[in-house]
């Protein structure tokens, strides 16, 4: 064939290609084809499901159901049937079925190898090397959990107290200078608020609708109190240096200087006892007398609130029914006890105090576990006392430290000699979901199941007004090789032949199910909350004017300006970083590119010469230095800034390493006055144009 | 120029007038066979059923109407193919003689493998296209017995109800997909054409399929 046949030829063959439906119909499969590509997101096809449970995530325990579509968790959404949250739930609740799957979460058990790295090793593997490191240790063994309501805790003390050490903690949470103050005034049992019958709310340092106690209860009972059309049947008045979102929904917000929120409800307290509202305890005259020097003027000028806006919020206290007086920290943790006994205080001369819409003492979680330690001895140890005496050679430094649900590198100052701890300790086991900062530092790292994966409890949160029980129980599959925390501690129990009583963890459920009288089938298979119905004997109060003496003399941190920090659970909280659903939701006020950002007033961004858009650097006493984008935000007070908590990641994934600066980085630990009690929540630093 | 007119003669002209016109022709029937037959069956694997499952046993000698294995569930999604925990309701143990049916015993109900996730859907669509069949479903309420249920499924389906075996499953090599999966023309049929099967009312928008 010549060219010009073959020509003839390949024109034939084109033609009739084109009159054939081979090439449209590859365009046609071309395009199912891109359908196919590898990074496209597949849609789960299956029976849906909306099961309930609880949220071991986040820190207020909330209940919610987790829509299913075969067997996979694909969201969750609030539980309408919930008795204690009515439907809503906190941001960190509704990102939990894609942190199920976040590239942070922990996929198999990790340890250490010589070369610093860490290498996959199996389970087997590493129950051996727990047990056999736990049989070397004697009872220099530690523990910490920073899971408070959860009966976990009681295996975990129960192992310790038989191995010979009394070294279990909690993390620092908001409870524990709330129980330290409660004790002081006479309190026998557990400190409760009875938010959702109140009708008239001072919230003082306390986030209430964004972070502090069962924020999704918070929530649902100002939803409820505050309906869009209506007349409000509940006051919430905030006092925070910083116009939050508590603030922005509050009906009355004093902006009060950080760390002098105390100082503020004595003002309060001396108000209400000349409006004749002096409920008669042990202590009145004597307190009365200690706050009259706390007058309306020299309490403004501590505090910054104007005189007559403190006014407006006693005579609100005085003239409700039921007021309710909260004292508390945004961080959640290393607040001072001092506010909380002067919020008891006049709690105690409003006559709130175990009533309906009061404060409430509510028992403490009793122990099923043999040999456990009870939770209210738990709550009154200090963990920072344990590590700074460690850290300080006081203390011997633990052969095995186990760190359960928890990230104490992350979450504790620089100076709380968590570092030291970890360093000198033998073998160091963390037990978590997420790859933190603490996970990284340790010898061997065990991926833990979530809530959702596994059974579970939450034994009532700190700031419940009532007792509640709630299951959590496995909806989904453990992600990748997580297990259970509660059964792998059982087993290890077992293994070194300690007496915990329980053979599983549906077993250590329904003891406590049956303790409080809960209907543990129905819980079982229905995921409902039980609202336990009991009650204690009012507590022989009294007030204790000495030690709110000492408290209110407390010294504010050092600095040119105070740092008040603003906790939004959409941040995620230490254990779990920014949840990669929520970073839609981190604003440029928080974070502006990889600087956090820090919020001031004009008056101060005057003073600084500065204006929104410039770099900043903030230096803390303990010389740690930050740099920050200037924003500048009129809801503020003059000479405070306020940066975001959440940020400032080394660990996690993409979504949170190296996103901001740590606002915990910036504060140092110190001792309250009387009470002793370790406090880091406060921060001063000096501001320098960067 | 002179040059190229020497190497054309009147024998060589109609010497290429001949085989230019045989050339064109071989490559246009080579061409139409490529395409309407050898690279199409190239472009498709042909693949069975994990089971030889049979409808007529199932529906005309066991009276088992479709809605028994094939239902819209409380949510609104459709069950599609049966689970084997579906099929172990009835078939728990060996029932009858067939030999498929003693090896889906065997190999599926006894080892808990799940059948589902094995069978070839001729009528798959890509995540691309939401489609309810819920929403279809509306005159399934007027249809009486298999026989009137299947040829109103068959509309987009393939007519399985009276198959002794399953037809077989053509998957296109390149789009994964089964040759009999239904193109956008095929949802148009009624979409585009309201009165095709009475007055649907259907929307031909584009959201109403792709959200």
């Amino acid at each position: 064939m010549d060219r010009r046949g073959f020509l003839k030829f390949a024109a034939g063959g084109t033609v009739g290609l084109v009159a054939s439906p081979i090439i449209w119909n590859t365009l046609y499969d071309a395009v199912y084809w891109t359908q196919n590509w590898g990074w496209i997101p597949r849609l789960k096809k299956g029976a849906s499901e909306y099961l309930p449970t609880v949220s071991k995530l986040c820190p207020s325990g909330t209940g919610f159901l987790v829509r299913t579509v075969a067997g996979t968790p694909v969201r969750t959404i609030g539980d309408g049937n919930n008795p204690v949250t009515h439907g809503a739930m906190t941001a960190l609740a509704a990102a939990e079925a894609e942190l199920r799957v976040s590239p942070a979460r922990l996929k198999t058990p990790l340890r250490r190898s010589s070369d610093g790295a860490y290498v996959a090793i199996t389970w087997s593997e590493a129950e051996m090397l727990l047990k056999e490191k736990l049989a070397a240790a004697g009872s220099l063994v530690a523990a910490v959990s920073g899971d408070p309501t959860s009966s976990i805790n009681e295996v975990l003390s129960s192992m310790l107290n038989q191995l010979g050490s009394s070294d279990f903690y909690f993390m620092p949470d908001e409870e524990m200078p709330a129980a330290a103050a409660w004790e002081a005034m006479g309190g026998q049992g557990r400190l409760g608020y009875d938010i959702e019958h109140s009708d008239c709310i001072l919230a003082a340092g306390a986030p209430v609708l964004e972070s502090w106690g069962v924020v999704a209860a918070n929530r649902s009972a100002f939803n409820r109190t505050h309906p869009v059309a209506g007349e409000a049947s509940q006051k919430l008045i905030y006092a925070g240096a910083v116009q939050n979102n508590t603030a922005a929904g509050a009906d009355l917000w004093l902006p009060v200087r950080p760390g002098t929120e105390m100082t503020l409800l004595l003002g309060v307290a001396n108000l209400l006892i000349k409006a004749g509202k002096a409920g008669f305890a042990a202590g009145l005259q004597n307190f009365a007398s200690f706050v009259s020097a706390y007058t309306p003027e020299k309490v403004s000028g501590i505090t910054g609130v104007p005189a007559a806006r403190l006014e407006e919020a006693a005579k609100a206290l005085a003239s409700a029914k039921k007021p309710l007086v909260i004292a508390g920290s945004a961080l959640g943790s290393g607040g001072s006890a001092g506010p909380v006994m002067a919020a008891v205080a006049v709690n105690m001369l409003l006559g709130s105090v175990n009533r309906e819409g009061g404060l409430v003492d509510l028992p403490f979680p009793v122990s099923v576990v043999s040999h456990a330690t009870e939770y209210r001895e738990t709550i009154r140890k200090r963990f920072v006392d344990y590590t700074q005496s460690v850290a300080a050679g006081r203390t011997k430094a633990p052969a095995f430290l186990l760190i359960h649900a928890a990230n104490p590198l992350y979450s504790l100052p620089a100076d709380s000699g968590m570092k030291e701890t970890l360093d000198k300790a033998g073998f160091s086991v963390a037990v978590a979901s997420f790859m933190s900062e603490t996970c990284e530092a340790c010898d061997l790292v065990l991926p833990a199941a979530l809530g959702m994966e596994a059974f579970d409890d939450v034994q009532t949160p700190y700031g419940s007004g009532r007792v509640t029980y709630a299951l959590a129980r496995p909806v989904a599959k453990p992600f990748a090789d997580a297990r259970s925390a509660g059964e792998l501690y059982i087993a290890l129990a077992q293994e070194l032949k300690l007496d915990t009583g329980v053979k599983d963890m549906p077993e250590l459920l329904y003891k406590h199910a049956f303790a409080l009288g809960a209907p543990f089938r129905s819980m079982m298979e229905e995921g409902r909350v039980h609202p336990a119905s009991t009650s204690l004997p009012a507590s022989p109060l009294f007030y204790n004017w000495e030690a709110i003496r000492a408290a209110a003399s407390a010294k504010a941190a050092e600095g040119d300006l105070q740092v008040a920090p603003v906790v939004v659970l959409g941040m995620g909280t230490a254990q779990t970083a920014i949840p990669p659903f929520a970073t839609k939701v981190v604003t440029d006020y928080q974070l502006k590119g990889k600087l956090s950002v820090v919020q001031l007033n004009g008056a101060t961004a005057a003073k600084l010469k500065v204006q929104s858009g410039d770099h900043i650097r903030l230096v803390a006493g303990n010389n740690v230095e930050i740099t920050a984008v200037v924003a500048v935000f009129e809801g503020i007070l003059p000479d405070t800034v306020s940066l975001v908590a959440g940020l400032g990641h080394t660990a996690f994934d993409e979504f949170s390493r190296g996103k901001g600066a740590n606002v915990l980085a910036l504060t140092s630990v110190s001792r309250e006055p009387g009470t002793g009690l370790p406090v880091w929540g406060l921060a001063g630093v000096k501001a320098v144009k960067a | 120029m002179e040059e190229r007119n020497n190497t054309t003669t009147p024998a060589s002209a109609a010497k290429k007038s001949c085989c230019g016109w045989g050339a064109f022709v071989v490559g246009l029937v080579v061409a139409l066979i490529l395409g309407w037959w050898v690279l199409p069956n190239l472009m498709k694997e042909t693949k069975r059923q994990p089971i030889a499952f049979s409808h007529v046993e199932h529906v005309q000698k066991q009276g088992m109407t479709c809605e028994q294995c094939h239902f819209v569930r409380a949510d609104g999604s459709f069950s599609g193919a049966p689970t084997t925990a579906q099929c172990a309701e009835c078939h728990f143990t060996i029932l009858g003689s067939d030999p498929e049916e003693a090896r889906f015993v065997r190999e599926y109900v006894q080892t808990g493998r799940e059948i589902k996730s094995e069978w070839l859907i001729y009528q798959k669509q890509p995540d691309n296209v939401f489609f309810s069949h819920a929403l279809h479903f509306g005159p399934l309420a007027e249809l009486h017995g298999p026989k009137e249920t299947a040829e109103f499924c068959s509309k987009c389906h393939l007519n399985v109800a009276e198959t002794d075996i399953p037809p077989v499953y053509r998957e296109n090599r390149l789009s994964g997909y089964s040759e009999n999966t239904m193109l956008m023309w095929g949802c148009e049929r009624c979409h585009a054409e309201h009165m095709a099967m009475g007055n649907t009312n259907a929307s031909n928008a584009c959201f109403t399929c792709h959200k």
